[in-house]
């Protein structure tokens, strides 16, 4: 038994060697085709998706996500231990590594980047490492951080973007006075620990990336990583040129395929049409206050709620948005997500549920009510058209309004939108981020839709602070049948993100959370 | 009164009208018939979901195929004929007649009031457009009404700037000057003599104009600010039909052909009224 | 020296449109709903977050110290920084605008290029097949959308017979020029049906009037009768057309260089709008119409040069 057992291993071992490391080629300049610029590239105050998902290529952190998204693996710190009491956290720093410059990352560096991270009203993005309370250093490769409380999440935040790891130094020989001046100066020209350096960067048109000499993770060949030589970003808004210039074969792969697209280039000879598995979901956000506009609110009733997403045909919105790209949601948050329940879709298809419900609920002659549309999007257009049909069966009178982003923005955050398209991702490993938006009332006003629930909001707080894991779930469980049964939304469905790559492009990926991932990337010649 | 306008009376007399009014008159009128009465010849309700043919290429049950909503892009193309029919005429009427008096205006008094009207026109302009549009569609909210709003806000100083130069220069020709001799007031200088003749180009780019203005309302139903869905308008079909190009060709090229065939009605008929005025005068 | 007097007073001129479009601009940008702070931040952004930074962007002063501020800075030349994309508007106008300049004006020159000589054949041949073929080709090119315009021409010219780039900008002139050659034909060809259609009306409206007669009674022949008096008095409509559509080129602009992927000042201003970047807007909108105002002076110049009744 032990010799066949050692047989099969070798035999995998040399079939995942040979797999691999027989094609694998190194150099090249690798093309990508994306939809929107960069705009800040600093990891702490930068604010969008654009910034967000090509950062890791530029900046490390310390600990990095899993492939999958859920989980958390050694980055820049090799070891690292969380005490029993959840209350200290320490962190060793890999031997030898270093900045695209040259000069080493010291346990100060990471102190300052940290600090600097967590500190309050410094960028958008510090409620997610709230918890730290301090960060020392103790000799040259130890980091020792003090919460302020059990943080369960604290590993997973270790890995999202705005804790990168800077070089002090360099950052604060930038020019300016504030942070935030130092910060513009040093985005323009950064210095990080990523497998990739920014080379330049043509505001509005392409931004060349080239390799980091020394970053510190191998490739299967046991030279560092990464594979490619360079990446060029090319900036090509529109969806029918990006795919254009992919078929053409000027660029290697490109992000934001529109699922309209997607079967017709899976079934192209020379192109992979892949489907990363994300964390987005689709959802319509509905205003659940009382009053609305001095009007009494039908969406305040909860059975009117239920009865409008009993009567969405999720299947056929699937079919005619996303083009049978898209799953239906079994919770608010998507399958990806650590901790998501749930197995069966969300209120499936069942118009004379609906129906009664609308009757029990008072409104058995319907209402007429509005959505907002953001202004030339497909996607939202379909599925809005498809929801004004399908409402009608119950009564309701659906009017679309399409406006620009900010519009839809200001109305939102005024709590005075009736309902409105909106679509998620999250942004760390852990499913507090999307609950404290979605379900918490003090973050947002649960999607600034007015919608509280006690129980939800003191579970929610409790669960940010338990260390047992299955205790947590159990919380996170229940939080998500009281959301998904009276919550303010309508969830439509849940997609992956649709990425075509040249056939000669290997081991691109892009991790549920969104983050472009070129370390391992190579391409054939 | 030369002898040349006589003889241009008699060969009005004996011509029959340009063969281009005729044609172009032909197109309108049975546009305008599409526009008028559109569920006589739509075999479809234009907005009705039909699941099971999405996408579904030209047959006898739908001739000009369905698209991703499983919606008769005919009943579309032919319930469209109302909205875009009323862009071409809504949008450009009024910027025509008010941008045509003010620039006759400007064109015959020239000196102080030219110069402030200058100034508008200019400003006007060379205020970047799209921003004007989308500010004015942002403030006010989307729609067609608030479209025609935008676009009438920049549209007459167009005409009001071409029916002042063509006013300017006719102004200094020997009739003009013969009707001051004779003691006319300027109103009538202005519209019985100079008008007539001063407003060709305006005519002429109105009836392009009308083409454009279907055109610009598809580019703005392109960016969300025309036409709301689920109402059917050629610009928004063709938007809705580009990421189908390659696989349901029919969703955006029939919208795209009302479009050509309609802009080509009223460019023939506009030819065709160029002429009429020409012999006429 | 009239001519020189002609284009100081064009020039003066240009003050007050310039104030008041400065003035119209800064309202109209905050009567947009709206604020760069949740245009910046998106859906995610908490009111705190929001606050702050329209605090740091000095937006929570009355507008009139707003704009008391900003009118202090255009007066030195500094247009301010970017929201968004944190650099400063002048070097982001200087980027944008000469590439858009580029665009438009090969398209117009293309268009020309197309018009003019299509316009005498059409006028010569009215009403018989060549003007009607004319006709309808230019129809057609009018008739559609730029944006389907351009992905047609990408996949004929760039996709498949590999003649052009499909989209993007190069970095030499002339690589620029060779990626810039589809979006600008794409650009023109609504604007040469425009210039066709009334260079046509002119000429033959020019064909029928008396002193055209009159030449021919003098025996001159036909061809020159042609280069003098037609064509001057033709280009004299073209010019003022060319004067009215270069707003409309501009405008077509923005589409244009989404659908190829040229980094102009109209998607620029685009994304300025979306944005709710005020300074980029108003930098942008201000340079814009200081650039129609000039293109207004030279067809006026061009005018008065070949009309000298006109300056008069």
């Amino acid at each position: 038994m032990k010799t066949i057992a050692r047989a099969v291993f070798t035999a995998a071992l040399l079939l995942g060697t040979s797999l691999s490391a027989f094609a694998l080629e190194r150099g090249g300049t690798l093309t990508y085709g994306r939809y929107a610029d960069s705009l800040f590239l600093d990891p702490v105050l930068n604010d969008a998706n654009v910034d967000i998902w090509i950062l890791s290529n530029l900046y490390d952190t310390l600990l990095l996500p899993t492939d999958d998204g859920k989980g958390v693996q050694p980055g820049l710190a090799s070891e690292y231990k969380l005490a029993d009491d959840g209350m200290n956290l320490t962190l060793t720093l890999r031997d030898g590594i270093r900045f695209s410059d040259g000069s080493p990352i010291t346990p100060a560096d990471v102190a300052w980047s940290l600090k600097r991270a967590a500190k309050k009203d410094n960028g958008i993005w510090g409620f997610m490492i709230e918890s730290i309370d301090d960060v020392t250093t103790e000799g040259d490769k130890t980091i020792l951080i003090k919460l302020k409380h059990p943080d369960p999440a604290i590993l997973a935040a270790l890995t999202v973007f705005n804790t990168a790891i800077l070089p002090q130094k360099q950052f604060e020989a930038s020019p300016g006075a504030t942070d935030e001046e130092k910060a513009k100066a040093f985005a323009e020209h950064p210095i990080g620990s990523g497998p990739f350096v920014l080379k330049s960067w043509d505001r509005g048109s392409s931004m060349k990336l080239v390799r980091n000499e020394y970053y510190w993770a191998k490739g299967e060949d046991g030279q560092p990583l990464p594979y490619l030589d360079g990446i060029n970003f090319e900036l090509i808004p529109d969806d029918a040129t990006r795919i254009l210039k992919l078929t053409s074969g000027e660029i290697d792969g490109a992000e934001f395929i529109p699922y309209s697209r997607v079967n017709e280039l899976k079934s192209s000879g020379n192109l992979n049409m892949e489907l990363f598995p994300s964390t987005r979901v689709a959802y319509i956000t509905l205003n659940v206050r009382p009053q609305l506009g001095g009007k009494d609110n039908p969406l305040s009733n909860p059975k009117v709620r239920q009865a409008m997403n009993f009567a969405v045909n999720k299947e056929a919105i699937i079919q005619i948005v996303t083009h049978g790209v898209g799953k239906p949601q079994t919770s608010y948050m998507s399958t990806a997500t650590p901790l998501h329940v749930g197995d069966k879709p969300l209120y499936p298809y069942d118009l004379d549920k609906a129906k009664l419900l609308m009757k029990e609920a008072g409104f058995e002659g319907g209402f007429s009510t509005s959505i907002l549309v953001l202004a030339g999007n497909q996607d939202e257009i379909a599925a809005s058209t498809a929801l004004q049909q399908m409402w009608a069966q119950i009564g309701i009178k659906l009017e679309l309004q399409q406006v620009d982003n900010p519009t839809r923005t200001q109305q939102y955050r005024d709590g005075t939108f009736v309902m409105r398209n909106a679509a998620w991702t999250d942004d760390i490993a852990d499913p507090n981020e999307i609950t404290s938006y979605f379900v918490y009332s003090k973050t947002i006003d649960a999607l600034h839709t007015g919608w509280k629930s006690d129980e939800a909001d003191q579970l929610f707080e409790a669960s940010q602070k338990e260390m047992d894991p299955k205790k947590r779930a159990e919380q996170y469980a229940r939080m998500q049948e009281i959301y998904n049964a009276e919550g303010p939304t309508v969830p439509l469905y849940e997609t992956p993100y649709p990425v075509a790559l040249s056939k000669k492009v290997h081991g691109f990926l892009q991790i549920p959370l969104g983050n472009n991932i070129f370390a391992k990337t190579w391409k054939e010649k | 009164m030369s002898a040349d306008w006589a003889a241009a009376r008699s060969a009005f007399r004996l011509k029959a009208l340009p063969r281009s009014l005729v044609s172009g008159g032909v197109i309108l009128g049975l546009s305008l018939v599409l526009a008028l009465w559109p569920s006589l010849l739509a075999p479809y309700d234009p907005t009705a979901f039909d699941y099971s043919a999405l996408l579904a290429p030209p047959s006898w049950a739908h001739p000009f195929g369905t698209d991703n909503f499983g919606r008769d892009v005919l009943s579309r193309v032919i319930h469209a004929y109302t909205i875009d029919m009323q862009i071409a005429i809504f949008a450009t009427i009024g910027p025509f007649i008010f941008g045509t008096i003010v620039g006759a205006f400007v064109g015959y008094a020239g000196g102080l009031w030219e110069a402030i009207f200058g100034r508008i026109v200019d400003a006007t302009i060379t205020f970047p457009f799209l921003v004007l549009v989308i500010a004015i569609v942002s403030v006010l909210g989307p729609g067609l009404g608030n479209m025609y709003v935008a676009v009438g806000v920049v549209g007459w100083v167009f005409y009001a700037r071409l029916v002042a130069a063509e006013i300017k220069v006719q102004k200094r020709l020997d009739y003009a000057d013969a009707g001051r001799v004779m003691g006319y007031t300027p109103l009538r200088i202005i519209f019985r003599h100079l008008l007539p003749n001063a407003i060709t180009p305006a005519i002429v780019y109105w009836v392009t104009d009308m083409a454009l203005a279907i055109l610009l309302g598809s580019s703005l139903g392109y960016l969300g600010l025309g036409a709301q869905p689920p109402a059917a308008e050629w610009g928004v079909q063709i938007a809705d039909g580009k990421n189908f190009m390659n696989t349901a060709w029919w969703i955006s090229v029939f919208p795209g052909v009302a479009i050509v065939l309609t802009g080509l009605g009223f460019s023939l008929a506009g030819d065709g009224v160029a002429e009429l005025l020409r012999v006429r005068r | 020296m009239p001519l020189f007097s002609f284009v100081i007073r064009r020039l003066l001129q240009m003050i007050p449109t310039v104030i008041f479009i400065l003035i119209v601009t800064f309202i109209l940008v905050r009567l947009l709903p709206g604020d760069p702070a949740s245009a910046m931040l998106g859906d995610r952004a908490r009111d705190a977050d929001v606050e702050r930074i329209n605090r740091q962007l000095g937006l929570d002063q009355p507008v009139v110290v707003q704009f008391f501020y900003f009118v202090r800075r255009v007066v030195t030349g500094d247009l301010g920084n970017s929201i968004g994309l944190k650099v400063s508007v002048s070097s982001l106008i200087l980027q944008r605008l000469p590439v858009t300049l580029m665009l438009t004006g090969m398209s117009a020159l293309i268009a020309l290029v197309l018009a003019v000589p299509l316009a005498f054949i059409a006028a010569s041949k009215r009403e018989r097949l060549p003007d009607s073929i004319i006709r309808g080709a230019f129809q057609m090119g009018l008739s559609m959308p730029v944006f389907y315009v351009g992905i047609v021409l990408l996949t004929v010219f760039a996709a498949q017979l590999k003649l052009f780039p499909v989209g993007g900008y190069g970095d030499t002139l002339g690589d620029r020029l060779y990626h810039l050659f589809l979006p600008a034909l794409t650009l023109a060809l609504s604007f040469a049906a425009v210039l066709m259609r009334n260079l046509r009306a002119s000429i033959i409206e020019v064909m029928n009037a008396e002193y055209v007669d009159f030449a021919t009674a003098k025996g001159l022949r036909s061809r020159v009768i042609l280069f003098r008096h037609i064509l001057r008095n033709a280009l004299i409509s073209t010019v003022t057309l060319f004067g009215l559509q270069i707003g409309t080129l501009l405008g077509g602009a923005v589409i244009t260089e989404t659908v190829f992927a040229v980094p102009g000042a109209g998607r620029l201003l685009i994304d300025s709008i979306y944005g709710r970047d005020y300074p980029v807007l108003q930098g942008l909108t201000i340079a814009l119409a200081v650039l129609v105002s000039l293109t207004f002076l030279i067809t006026d110049i061009v005018q008065a040069w070949l009309d000298p009744r006109i300056a008069r």
